[in-house]
């Protein structure tokens, strides 16, 4: 269907600013409406990206915590907190993916899976000052560091302010 | 004139009994202010034949709000301080919605200022005059962190049991928030507090008033540099004065982009002189810890506010806006910790 969801996002947001910006004599009344802008150039950027994105984190989610059933399981035995997170990542495990590409079903999957790598990553942060662990903070810098890389994408305000150099950095590092 | 104006100009007048053609004028909304509505008006009045005129500040509950704080809590704590450190005159705090729908409490107005980040930060009258913005902004602060807050009778907003509960009692307070509003996991924040658990500063030196919200932004100021106004004081506390000089440093209010402090000075500069200011010392590992927490804090009312408008309690476009821009904080949480 033409015009698609980005062009037809674009216009409204022309609209806004050809139309309706101008003729607000309110402060408060401009600071909503650009306000709105900016939501709108949320949604915009998001859209095209949305389900490959949370397609893709859902399966890289699904590798650490396969790869956590194989790093805590020498674990499991003397330590009850570790054996019940593995018990949650096995049913997990073996639970299907999400019934269809609707957004709503990819967000829903998503969202067990990041459920269970919080409380994952809440037991390797307790763990993480008790030296007979070391051998599990290879996971957790791994878990770490995808979080790290979905931190860092998507648009952001603050990119264009206060994170201007920090995301130029970032950029720098990455093209590297 | 609207039907708040007409509102604003019955409740004046029932306030100034012997005042005489109460009238308000120019009434309008300030933006900004997530947790609160701010209203501007201009009131006039005769009192014994000499005419008076006072520009107000209305702060009225908002319909949903990105942070939940008690009105008054913030009202008392802006009346304790005054005249000495710059904040607005009080006049009334109205605890129900009688008057004006929802509570609200009645300041004064200080004109002549500005308080929007890019004009203090960018416009040319203003950058002239950095030196002396940020050389106040520190001194302030210290001022804030010397008040005698027992004789000020501020001990109602609890007291830290001793030196070293500041930092736990912070970390609990916006775990609650996370616990209460978010929509979705946040292993971030998650795994972020538990680092704070395990990390915690030493005790604080002092415990003192923490305004919590201390950064370009919340202050007015001259184009000469002279700040006149320390606002938004809804998170204010008593706690470790660090919390504070940890607060002004995080990225988010880094306005330029650079490293700049609340985009003023330099880091080691702002410490420099708060310590002379102040008396305290600077520690570092303090301060990254503050960062850390400052930046889960500032998520945590975005989570708020992002709740509100899924929950349908208010259509306020900057609430779902907010809580679209958690991952830039996550990001900078991830950097402190060093993960």
């Amino acid at each position: 269907m033409r015009p698609g969801t980005l062009e037809s996002l674009r216009g409204v947001q022309a609209a806004i600013a050809d139309a309706i910006l101008p003729e607000l004599q309110a402060v408060y009344a401009q600071d909503v409406a650009s306000m709105s802008q900016m939501l709108l150039e949320s949604i915009a950027s998001e859209w095209d990206s949305l389900a490959e994105d949370l397609h893709g984190d859902s399966l890289r989610v699904r590798d650490l915590l396969a790869g956590a059933l194989d790093s805590l399981g020498p674990f499991a035995g003397g330590n009850e907190t570790i054996a019940g997170i593995v018990r949650q990542i096995e049913e997990l495990s073996g639970s299907p993916g999400a019934p269809s590409l609707r957004i709503s079903d990819l967000a829903a999957e998503n969202d067990r899976l990041r459920g269970l790598l919080e409380r994952l990553i809440v037991v390797l942060e307790d763990l993480q000052p008790d030296p007979r662990y070391g051998a599990l903070m290879g996971l957790r810098s791994a878990i770490y560091g995808h979080l790290r890389r979905v931190a860092a994408g998507g648009w952001s305000f603050w990119d264009m302010a206060s994170f201007r150099e920090r995301m130029a950095a970032l950029k720098s590092d990455i093209s590297r | 004139m609207t039907t708040l104006q007409s509102r604003i100009q019955e409740y004046l007048q029932s306030k100034l009994p012997e005042a005489r053609d109460v009238t308000v004028a120019n009434l309008h909304r300030i933006p900004g202010g997530a947790s609160r509505e701010t209203w501007s008006v201009d009131a006039a009045w005769r009192d014994n034949g000499r005419e008076v005129s006072e520009g107000l500040i209305f702060r009225r509950d908002p319909d949903a709000s990105v942070l939940t704080t008690d009105r008054d809590h913030e009202y008392r704590v802006v009346h304790a301080v005054y005249g000495r450190v710059p904040v607005p005159r009080t006049f009334w705090s109205e605890p129900d919605g009688a008057n004006l729908d929802r509570p609200f409490f009645v300041m004064s107005r200080i004109d002549g200022c500005e308080t929007n980040p890019t004009r203090v930060l960018m416009d040319p009258r203003f950058f002239a005059n950095r030196d002396r913005i940020a050389r106040e902004f520190t001194d302030a602060l210290a001022r804030i962190h010397s008040l005698d807050w027992r004789s000020l009778g501020l001990d109602f907003l609890g007291v830290p049991e001793d030196l070293g509960a500041c930092a736990l009692a912070e970390i609990q307070r916006w775990e609650q928030v996370i616990d209460a509003d978010s929509l979705e996991p946040q292993p971030v924040l998650r795994g972020a507090f538990r680092w704070l658990r395990n990390h915690l500063p030493p005790p604080a030196q002092r415990i003192t008033l923490v305004h919590a919200d201390y950064r370009t932004g919340n202050f007015l100021c001259t184009p000469e540099g002279e700040i006149k106004g320390i606002l938004d004081w809804e998170m204010a506390h008593l706690g470790d004065p660090l919390e504070d000089v940890a607060w002004a440093c995080i990225r988010p209010w880094r306005w330029l982009g650079n490293e700049l402090i609340s985009g003023l000075m330099e880091r080691p500069d702002f410490y420099r002189a708060y310590q002379e200011m102040s008396g305290l010392r600077v520690d570092e590992d303090a301060i990254r810890f503050y960062e850390v927490l400052g930046n889960i804090k500032l998520a945590a009312i975005f989570v708020t506010g992002a709740r509100s408008f899924s929950d349908g309690r208010t259509r306020n476009p900057m609430m779902a806006f907010l809580g679209r821009n958690i991952r830039r904080l996550e990001l900078e949480v991830l950097d402190l910790i060093g993960v």
